[in-house]
């Protein structure tokens, strides 16, 4: 029965409210200035020479890039130039193959499966996937055999009996 | 009961109670709707399909007892090289553009060096230098300080050029100038220029060399032939051969009439337009049926990303090729045959 009695007064007190606060006011405020940063325009030349202005925060007048999608292989599919090139300015593949030789290249690779071939063929046919990757240990042998660096002997053809996982 | 009596009447199909209710127009509209989603069901009351046009000739609409009326279906290529430059800039929108900047100017936050530059560095040095020629951090508003008395002034003399680009661009590369002290006492000041941009227009542009591929840069240019000597200009064109689509014709003819030193791209398995030339006077009866009226063109879109045509062996009889954009073109097609492509060619 309470319940029912207030349940009638609450909206007459509600609508009282608004029409107090119908009214709209706008105190004054201070209205202010978005913090835009300060902006330059900039010349940007891409790799192939073309260029363009575009506004930017760096003081720098003129922007040079020296890899953008003019001179990458994937954004320049028909580009022959682009698609020999090794990369190698720091010098770091050179280090690469002047420590391990070059039996990690991928050419390398491939003409040492042709010089080889008969010997694996009888061998291991089944498992192409891991005897790519026993000739590429192979090759480091070999290469490192050539100059006299290897300790170890090759182990490439005479393996224990021990069979792996792929030869089933 | 009323909901079973719905599931029949969706089930057989029959709209007659929902028709009742619904104005003419949309009673009309949908019971042509129901023709059609029965057509297959009920073929007496499917429109009859006309049989597809088979082999290089069309049907015509009205044949006549006694002769039928053909046209021959070509296929054409109009292969493209899009512009690969953004347009010139009108000198509205020029001006427009100096003055946001020097409105900009103002409204701005002013350019914090601090942030930039540490103190008693090189580049620190360098920008206080020319910062005394520029009076303002921008480079490409002309000499013009927003926070000096007269910076309510920002209105561009006439006459005056800040408002290009090439100036803009001209200042930029002036300002990225780095001057070294060279000699032993840091006497002789050497400046290490920028390299300047290529110029917009090209060598083939002032000599009008219409052959080649690198003018009109802002401008979309398409391949236009000429058939035969003295024949007239048209894009590379030929006959459907057997049961071939339009895109295949359409990489055919591109091999066919300027070899395979282009490397390009038809995108379409759809025609871009077609235009439908008439003989008029001259049609020719090829047998005792038929009369050949004319000839329909399908145009191909294709664009042309490297290479350049070569028409030393080409097999569709042409002697000549141009890259034109579409106004050359316009002065080089006959009248008539202009009317019927003008509106596929592309305005820039």
């Amino acid at each position: 029965m309470a319940l029912q009695c207030s349940a009638p007064r609450i909206p007459i007190r509600v609508t009282s409210k608004i029409q107090i606060s119908h009214q709209q006011v706008r105190h004054a405020t201070l209205l202010r200035r978005p913090k835009r940063p300060y902006t330059f325009t900039q010349l940007v030349t891409l790799s192939d020479g073309s260029t363009f202005t575009h506004r930017t925060t760096s003081p720098a007048p003129v922007y040079k890039s020296t890899k953008d999608t003019r001179n990458t292989a994937l954004w320049n599919p028909s580009s022959q130039k682009l698609l020999n090139v090794e990369a190698d300015e720091a010098g770091r593949l050179r280090a690469f193959r002047e420590r391990f030789g070059r039996g990690w290249d991928a050419g390398a690779m491939n003409t040492r499966d042709q010089e080889t071939g008969e010997v694996k063929e009888g061998q291991e046919e089944s498992q192409p996937q891991e005897d790519n990757l026993m000739d590429l240990i192979s090759g480091y042998g070999f290469d490192a055999e050539e100059k006299g660096e290897a300790k170890g002997v090759r182990e490439g053809k005479e393996r224990s009996g021990k069979r792996t996982g792929g030869e089933r | 009961m009323p909901r079973r009596q719905e599931i029949i009447t969706r089930l057989t199909g029959s709209m007659r109670r929902p028709t009742s209710h619904i104005c003419k127009t949309c009673r009309l509209s949908l019971h042509q709707q129901r023709l059609a989603s029965t057509a297959t069901a009920s073929a007496a009351h499917a429109a009859p399909i006309e049989p597809p046009p088979s082999g290089a000739t069309l049907p015509s609409t009205t044949p006549s007892a006694s002769l039928r009326t053909t046209y021959k279906v070509k296929a054409s290529i109009l292969l493209s090289r899009p512009p690969l430059l953004t347009r010139d800039l009108t000198s509205f929108e020029k001006a427009y553009f100096l003055y946001q900047r020097r409105l900009n100017e103002r409204l701005a936050m002013p350019f914090s060096r601090y942030f930039y530059y540490q103190k008693g560095t090189p580049g620190d040095v360098e920008w206080k230098r020319k910062i005394k020629e520029r009076l303002t951090p921008a480079r490409d508003i002309g000499v013009y300080n927003a926070y000096a008395k007269e910076g309510w002034n920002d209105e561009v003399p006439v006459g005056a050029n800040e408002s290009e680009p090439e100036t803009q661009v001209d200042a930029l590369l002036r300002d990225a100038e780095v001057e070294v002290l060279t000699g032993e006492e840091g006497q002789e000041v050497k400046k290490h220029k920028v390299e300047k941009p290529m110029p917009r227009t090209t060598e083939a542009d002032l000599l009008g060399d219409t052959k080649s591929l690198d003018r009109r840069l802002q401008r979309t240019l398409y391949l236009v032939v000429r058939e035969g000597k003295e024949g007239k200009w048209w894009f590379p064109n030929d006959v459907l051969v057997g049961k071939e689509s339009l895109h295949t014709a359409a990489e055919r003819i591109i091999v066919q009439a300027g070899g395979m030193n282009m490397n390009t791209w038809v995108v379409g398995n759809i025609p871009l337009g077609h235009y439908i030339h008439n003989y008029g006077a001259t049609s020719k009866t090829q047998d005792k049926s038929e009369e050949l009226r004319g000839e329909k063109f399908f145009f191909m879109k294709g664009r042309i990303m490297a290479g350049q045509a070569n028409l030393a062996d080409n097999k569709l009889g042409l002697t000549d090729f141009q890259w034109l954009a579409k106004d050359e073109i316009q002065k080089t097609l006959a009248p008539r045959d202009w009317n019927g492509v003008k509106n596929i060619l592309s305005e820039r």
